[in-house]
């Protein structure tokens, strides 16, 4: 397979995250799609390292991996807590600060 | 390899761990902030102190002026934020969490700043990036600045994911991740870096880094982030956290733009125009003081953007001025606020919108310290001399009159009056708040300011008006630092 294909693959991933991001109203829904956009920028990273038999690229993405991973951490622990709070992750019932 | 020049940064770390330990071990934990209030100031003393270069780690990192003035700003901003927080986290349980996470960003801003390798650049984003999402959101039972932690997680990481996939194509062209290689391989082939691959990782770094210094239209987070969140935090977020944007896009962007000659200028210059103007206009109509500060400091990114738009030596150096009295000027204006907000809940424990306008009123006879900062505050950000805004906007926009003269072009001009007009545009609301602070009647007592902010805030007036009837040694640090960027 080429180059492309790999591309192309992350392309698609990274734009149905990009895209799921705009639309979803669900803070969990789009916590998923910030991980597809991740996810896709690691699979060009892998593709790139592999066909031209670099290593960076692979490290790169580990650490991008250990990176994402805490992030998502983060994310869960801020909507459990506003969920607390508010009974709600929606994001259209989030809205206090507003002009 | 000399461990010496990364000392601020291994003693940060180390204190940052040291703060959490001590808050498993202690029950009363109002010291802790002391402790790392002077932590912050050896780390400032040890950045001034250290003289010379060099490159860490398989040149992952380098240290040079460039990286060393913005870490001089972000341990600024963080020591000025820690030691108003003494007063504003007095007998929060949480203290130590809150202190490391302090410690944790300001290291990440320090690598960002000294990043010279793609990996670098993206790990310290990171570690500030959610130090700060944590910050943000740190009084947990307050629904308000839960929402500022979310919104700021999602637009951050969005922004985050978004700069991985330009540096992931900036990776796939180069086939290497350590900035100067990169440029050398651009250089090497022109075409490369023009090619459509080429562009789309471009707009995709300037989508990432754009976030994180809230330039429009890249701000919605930003005055829900900075009026939710609690106000020290919001000082750390406004005037260091933004500066990692900066300080980024110096190193990718510039040294892209100067090293390709890519004609970016039309690019960033509307950015800019737009950026400005959108700031100072929204900020006349906000009556929470947070929020018109969250859009004044959207403006002041217009501003500091503007050296991008020709890349001379003394545009940067402008820009790193402006950078550096903003982070003053802001970060004081926030815990200057913090100090209102500190003075309404004494009036009444269950205030609500305690940054409202109205809580302005008669500040001058309440808290005549607190009154008298934001004054020199508010003038020095609409750019009155002699204060550190003034000289940063008079190198800025002169190194863009030079250039518009030197280049004859007529649209150069017109963006330096452009952002003059705005200059003049944004002293409507400080003057607003200035009559509501000395001139409306006061409807409560005179309360006592509390120390720490009070240090806190004689720092920040003190370093502003320093800045401005001084500026010869700051001018020429700004200067040595944007030679490293090999700028005209």
């Amino acid at each position: 397979m080429s180059l492309y294909m790999y591309l192309l693959v992350a392309a698609i991933i990274f734009t149905i995250g990009a895209y799921g991001v705009m639309t979803q109203r669900n803070g969990i829904k789009i916590l998923m799609c910030i991980e597809l956009l991740l996810n896709a920028s690691n699979l060009n990273l892998v593709a790139f390292s592999s066909f031209s038999g670099n290593a960076t690229g692979q490290v790169f993405t580990l650490f991008s991996i250990a990176i994402a991973a805490a992030e998502a951490g983060i994310g869960f622990a801020i909507l459990v807590a506003l969920f607390r709070v508010r009974d709600t992750i929606n994001l259209d019932n989030i809205n206090i600060l507003r002009w | 390899m000399n461990v010496i020049l990364l000392a601020p940064e291994i003693l940060l770390t180390l204190l940052g761990l040291l703060v959490v330990l001590l808050g498993l071990v202690s029950k009363n934990k109002n010291f802790i902030g002391y402790i790392s209030a002077a932590g912050l100031f050896a780390a400032l003393i040890l950045l001034l102190g250290i003289k010379g270069q060099g490159t860490f780690f398989y040149e992952a990192l380098s240290v040079d002026p460039l990286s060393q003035i913005f870490k001089i700003i972000f341990v600024v901003v963080s020591l000025l934020a820690v030691i108003a927080s003494i007063s504003y986290f007095k007998d929060n349980r949480n203290q130590d969490e809150y202190h490391s996470l302090i410690l944790f960003a300001t290291v990440g801003m320090m690598v960002a700043a000294s990043a010279n390798d793609l990996v670098a650049l993206f790990v310290g984003f990171e570690l500030a990036s959610m130090a700060t999402y944590v910050l943000a959101g740190f009084e947990k039972k307050n629904p308000a600045s839960l929402e500022a932690a979310l919104k700021y997680f999602l637009i951050g990481s969005v922004s985050s994911a978004l700069m991985l996939f330009g540096m992931s194509l900036v990776y796939g062209l180069a086939g290497s991740t350590n900035i100067p290689v990169i440029i050398e391989v651009f250089q090497a082939n022109p075409l490369m870096a023009t090619s459509s691959l080429g562009v789309v990782a471009m707009v995709f770094l300037i989508a990432g880094f754009g976030f994180k210094m809230a330039l429009v239209p890249f701000h919605m987070w930003a005055p829900d982030t900075y009026e939710g969140a609690p106000s020290v935090v919001s000082a750390m977020l406004a005037a260091g956290s933004k500066k990692m944007g900066f300080v980024a896009a110096f190193k990718v962007l510039v040294l892209a733009l100067v090293a390709l000659r890519m004609d970016m200028q039309v690019t960033f210059a509307v950015l800019a125009v737009i950026t400005m103007t959108y700031g100072n206009i929204v900020a006349i109509s906000q009556t929470s003081i947070k929020r018109m500060l969250a859009y004044s400091s959207i403006a002041q990114a217009g501003y500091i953007a503007l050296a991008f738009v020709v890349t001379t030596q003394l545009s940067i150096a402008g820009g790193i001025l402006l950078a550096l009295g903003h982070a003053l000027m802001k970060g004081g204006a926030f815990i200057a606020v913090a100090l209102v907000g500190h003075m309404v809940l004494l009036d009444n424990k269950n205030a609500k919108n305690i940054d409202h306008i109205e809580n302005f009123a008669g500040l001058g006879k309440r808290a005549p310290i607190t009154a008298f900062s934001i004054l020199v505050f508010f003038l020095a950000l609409a750019g009155i001399p002699p204060s550190a805004g003034f000289i940063g906007k008079f190198v800025l926009f002169y190194s863009i009159t030079i250039e518009a003269v030197s280049q004859a072009s007529g649209w150069l001009l017109l963006v330096v009056i452009i952002a003059i007009l705005n200059s003049a545009l944004s002293i409507y609301y400080y003057a607003r708040v200035i009559r509501y602070m000395y001139v409306l009647p006061a409807n409560g007592v005179k309360i006592h300011e509390p120390a720490p902010y009070v240090l806190a805030l004689v720092l920040a007036v003190i370093g502003t008006i320093l800045i401005g009837v001084y500026p010869e040694p700051f001018i020429r640090m700004a200067l040595d630092a944007a030679s490293v960027l090999g700028v005209r």
